[in-house]
């Protein structure tokens, strides 16, 4: 099937090289203010959320447009879940989740355009978000039930002797989370767009008997949207999760 | 002998109904397995950071005091077992999500 593999030459494939960081306008310096693909493909996540919820919804018709129902569902979706998971005083935060929701969802869906730049494949990114989250959430656990907030950390169920071990163990738990939080979305993000390239790189190699990568590439293609939605979705989640813990502590 | 084409245009309503319902239905089972695997990935992602983790605060403290090995074994430990904890955490939330969602059958 495949007659030009021998060629060998055809053969570089560097699936990480999407990931670069590069200064959009010329020059080799990252400074912190240097504008990179990063910067523009962040600010196009922006742009992209204000395109759906702020001119999607502009008609308020009774009979929603195509792009109001997917605003629409989007909202009534997120909001659902806010209070499945965290009750109806969890609704007061649902607007930080829903934020945090659209700008994942929109980073990863831009990030599956051809030739575009996932922001969240880096964990730069990511860990921000999972940072502004878990700080978010000790700094309203605290506030809202004082030292009770520790009690979280004491499981008053346990022996006493135990308990202090115990407390080491769901500390660094606590911890683990914000880490796990980004590393996951980060993780998934980048592996899956490393693999789409090499596939690529494969199809790009093989000459005439590419059907089977392009064949395989869109498969994943459609694997990859499910991703990019289905972690946006996880992230949401686990942030509501963790809310419900700072607003009710003891259970 | 009026009624009888209605009966039956009906019936064939209600099945069509049914038919079109059974086949929106399956639709979630797609996403809940790969839910499956993405909560594995999850829990295995937990349980190492949690070693790390673990890992740092003891080699920190070992550091920090100049008692090399003891805090590193024990925080190891305790970080292992924080990684446990934390996965089985997530298997319940997990379990519970699935229960609300009212799904039955996909137990594992």
């Amino acid at each position: 099937m495949a007659t030009k593999e021998d060629g060998g030459s055809g053969f570089n494939i560097h699936p990480m090289d999407q990931f670069v960081v590069k200064p959009l306008f010329g020059g080799d310096q990252l400074h912190w203010y240097t504008i990179t693909n990063q910067t523009l493909w962040l600010f196009l996540t922006v742009l992209a959320i204000t395109a759906l919820l702020v001119l999607g919804v502009r008609g308020r018709a009774m009979v929603p447009s195509r792009m109001q129902s997917v605003a629409e569902v989007t909202y009534g979706f997120i909001r659902k879940m806010v209070e499945d998971i965290c009750g109806k005083e969890g609704l007061a935060y649902f607007p930080l989740i829903f934020t945090l929701f659209m700008f994942i969802l929109m980073a990863n869906v831009l990030g599956l355009v051809p030739w575009s730049f996932t922001s969240t494949s880096h964990i730069v990114v990511t860990a921000l978000l999972a940072m502004a989250v878990f700080i978010f959430v000790t700094v309203l656990g605290f506030a809202k039930n004082g030292t009770a907030f520790l009690s979280l950390f004491w499981i008053s169920s346990a022996p006493l002797v135990l308990r202090p071990i115990l407390a080491i163990i769901e500390i660094i738990s606590y911890f683990v989370r914000p880490v796990s939080h980004s590393i996951r979305l980060a993780g998934n993000m980048m592996a899956g767009h490393a693999v789409l390239k090499v596939i690529a790189g494969f199809a790009g190699a093989l000459g005439v008997g590419a059907v089977f990568p392009i064949a395989g590439l869109v498969a994943l293609y459609g694997l990859e949207t499910l991703v990019a939605v289905i972690q946006a979705y996880v992230f949401t989640i686990l942030t509501c999760v963790y809310l419900r813990d700072a607003l009710h502590p003891h259970h | 002998m009026a009624h009888d084409p209605d009966r039956a245009k009906l019936e064939g309503l209600a099945e069509r109904i049914e038919a079109a319902q059974a086949a929106r239905t399956p639709a979630p089972r797609v996403d809940s397995k790969y839910e499956g695997a993405n909560l594995a990935w999850r829990m295995v992602i937990e349980l190492v950071v949690g070693l790390f983790i673990g890992f740092g605060i003891g080699y920190g403290l070992d550091v920090l005091l100049g008692t090399l090995p003891l805090f590193l074994l024990l925080f190891t430990l305790l970080g292992f077992a924080a990684g446990v904890k934390t996965m089985i955490t997530s298997a319940k939330e997990a379990e519970r999500l699935g229960k609300s969602r009212a799904t039955p059958g996909e137990g594992d």
